[in-house]
């Protein structure tokens, strides 16, 4: 195979697309063609871009709900044009035993409609308008949950989550800036409002509580552009140990290639005994990336040839 | 992103209670079928977004492959999974717009013809207002190289796109793309890499 025919089989890799014996065949050649592993190199680079650029615009988050809303609109429609014959069939087999259970089931239906008809409307708890006055006109109660429902007294009592709009312009270095800029970091709904955030913390990176929360969105976050972010940020301070130790991590569990590959070589001009170039050769010794691997098994060599 | 690759790895499989649901839906029960639509349309939307790349098309063809699914529902007969099935139909019915949208941009002069028709807007105004970035997320995201790997994703054939979204962005396995599309595995890779090199020659150093 030619180096041309190998370029197929580097984007495959890439993709996890090749068998085993494909893999060895694509392994041989590159531990003796320099060219083609700078091709893999690129090739990941290019992939993680363009995965990261996906990852940050994903649909609008009102798309979902206006398209569910239109498919049940069109399905009600559906179903009523539909001829009585088709509708769902169910049993209606009138036994009498089952004539007996439906006129207890009204029975106790009716009785429990009377009893709650004559019980006295129970006076608010105290307290409950000023809640009220906190319930936002414009904003949203979200995560509502009901924890209690007494029909005796026809209370019910709510947990959740009021969420008001909010407009606010701070300096980044203020406290209040970073608290909402950490907020926006924790945003599991919008991969979008975490990667603006981590961009903008990014360049705060110096400071131990941007640098904390960075670590945390770079290995934690699902969103691959927010983590690529976060390395962006974290990068000029690879050689500091609570970086390196969250780099050897990423480099041991990330499951893309293109984050792998940047770790990789963000650790590598800090690598400057043998003990960190063993650590990074054994974290890197079964990575399914190519250039992952060769690069960490590199470095024993590289600072062995320093010395 | 990483979410949507775990739930696609695990997707080519039917579970018990997924099977249990299309049994339900199929004997005409809604919920059941409004169930199995909340399981597999976060996915969908996704794809339909992705390749239309504006938000009213984007439901038409979310809308279409649910209402499809929902009248054919009884010819499903469990040699596939039902995510195959219905990304089947999702993506027949994406390419299926983006056939309509060639076909009228074919048809259509790309400038309103002003004289006969003063009040049609012209074609260019109307693609500009629809586009991807005209959409303010889009933009507030997209920047520069946004635009550029759009403008680059338009240079694919059809089968490229679909399957470089399906691989790329949604995380299918090849084999199941190829079977999404009534193809093989193989073909699907040559789509794949015929994709990636059109898009790096368009796009060089991002």
């Amino acid at each position: 195979m030619s180096c041309q025919d190998f370029q197929r089989q580097i984007v495959l890799d890439l993709y996890g697309e090749l068998n085993e014996g494909e893999k060895v065949g694509l392994e041989t050649h590159l531990y003796q063609c320099e060219g083609c592993r700078q091709a893999v190199k690129e090739q990941s680079e290019f992939s993680s871009t363009l995965a990261s650029e996906a990852s940050a615009f994903d649909f609008p988050s009102d798309l979902l709900v206006e398209s569910r809303r239109a498919l049940a609109d069109q399905l009600d429609q559906i179903e009523r044009k539909r001829p009585w014959w088709r509708i769902p069939t169910f049993s209606v087999v009138f036994t009498p035993m089952r004539m007996l259970e439906s006129a207890a089931l009204i029975a106790m239906g009716l009785a429990f409609g009377v009893y709650i008809s004559n019980q006295q409307t129970v006076p608010a708890p105290a307290g409950a308008n000023a809640i009220a006055e906190t319930l936002p006109q414009n904003g949203l109660v979200s995560n509502v949950r009901i924890v209690s429902a007494d029909s005796s007294t026809a209370t019910v009592e709510f947990t959740g989550d009021i969420v008001q709009p909010l407009r606010f312009t701070g300096r980044i270095e203020d406290d209040t800036t970073r608290r909402l800029l950490f907020s926006a970091v924790q945003d599991s709904m919008n991969p979008g409002s975490r990667m603006q955030a981590v961009e903008v913390l990014a360049r705060e990176s110096s400071e131990p509580s941007v640098k904390e929360v960075l670590i945390h969105a770079f290995l934690n976050d699902d969103s691959l552009g927010v983590r690529l972010k976060a390395f962006e940020g974290l990068k000029p301070f690879a050689g500091d140990e609570q970086v390196r130790n969250a780099f050897m991590q990423a480099l041991m569990s990330d499951p893309n290639d293109g984050v792998r590959v940047a770790v990789v070589d963000a650790l590598a001009p800090f690598t400057k005994n043998e003990a960190a170039a063993s650590s990074i050769a054994e974290a890197t010794k079964y990575d399914d990336n190519t250039y992952v691997r060769l690069k960490g098994q590199g470095l024993i060599h590289t600072v062995g040839a320093q010395k | 992103m990483e979410a949507v690759l775990r739930r696609a790895e695990q997707a080519g499989y039917d579970t018990d209670e997924e099977k249990l649901l299309i049994e339900q839906a199929q004997s005409g029960n809604r919920e059941a079928f409004e169930e199995l639509v909340r399981k597999h349309d976060r996915d969908i939307l996704r794809l339909a977004f992705h390749m239309l790349g504006n938000r009213e098309e984007a439901r038409e063809v979310f809308q279409e492959t649910f209402l499809k699914a929902y009248r054919s529902l009884n010819r499903f007969r469990f040699e596939s999974s039902f995510y195959t099935w219905i990304y089947r139909i999702a993506t027949n019915v994406s390419l299926d717009h983006l056939r309509k949208r060639q076909t009228l941009k074919e048809e259509i002069s790309y400038e309103s013809d002003t004289e006969s028709n003063p009040d049609r807007p012209a074609l260019k105004d109307t693609l500009a207002a629809t586009t991807y970035y005209s959409n303010p997320e889009r933009r507030l995201y997209g920047r520069e190289v946004g635009e550029r790997i759009q403008e680059a994703l338009k240079t694919l054939s059809e089968k490229e796109r679909l399957v470089f979204e399906l691989r790329h962005y949604q995380g299918l396995r090849l084999r199941m793309i190829g079977e999404i599309m009534g193809s093989t595995e193989e073909t699907a890779k040559n789509y794949l890499f015929r994709a990636t090199q059109k898009l790096r020659a368009q796009l060089g150093k991002v």
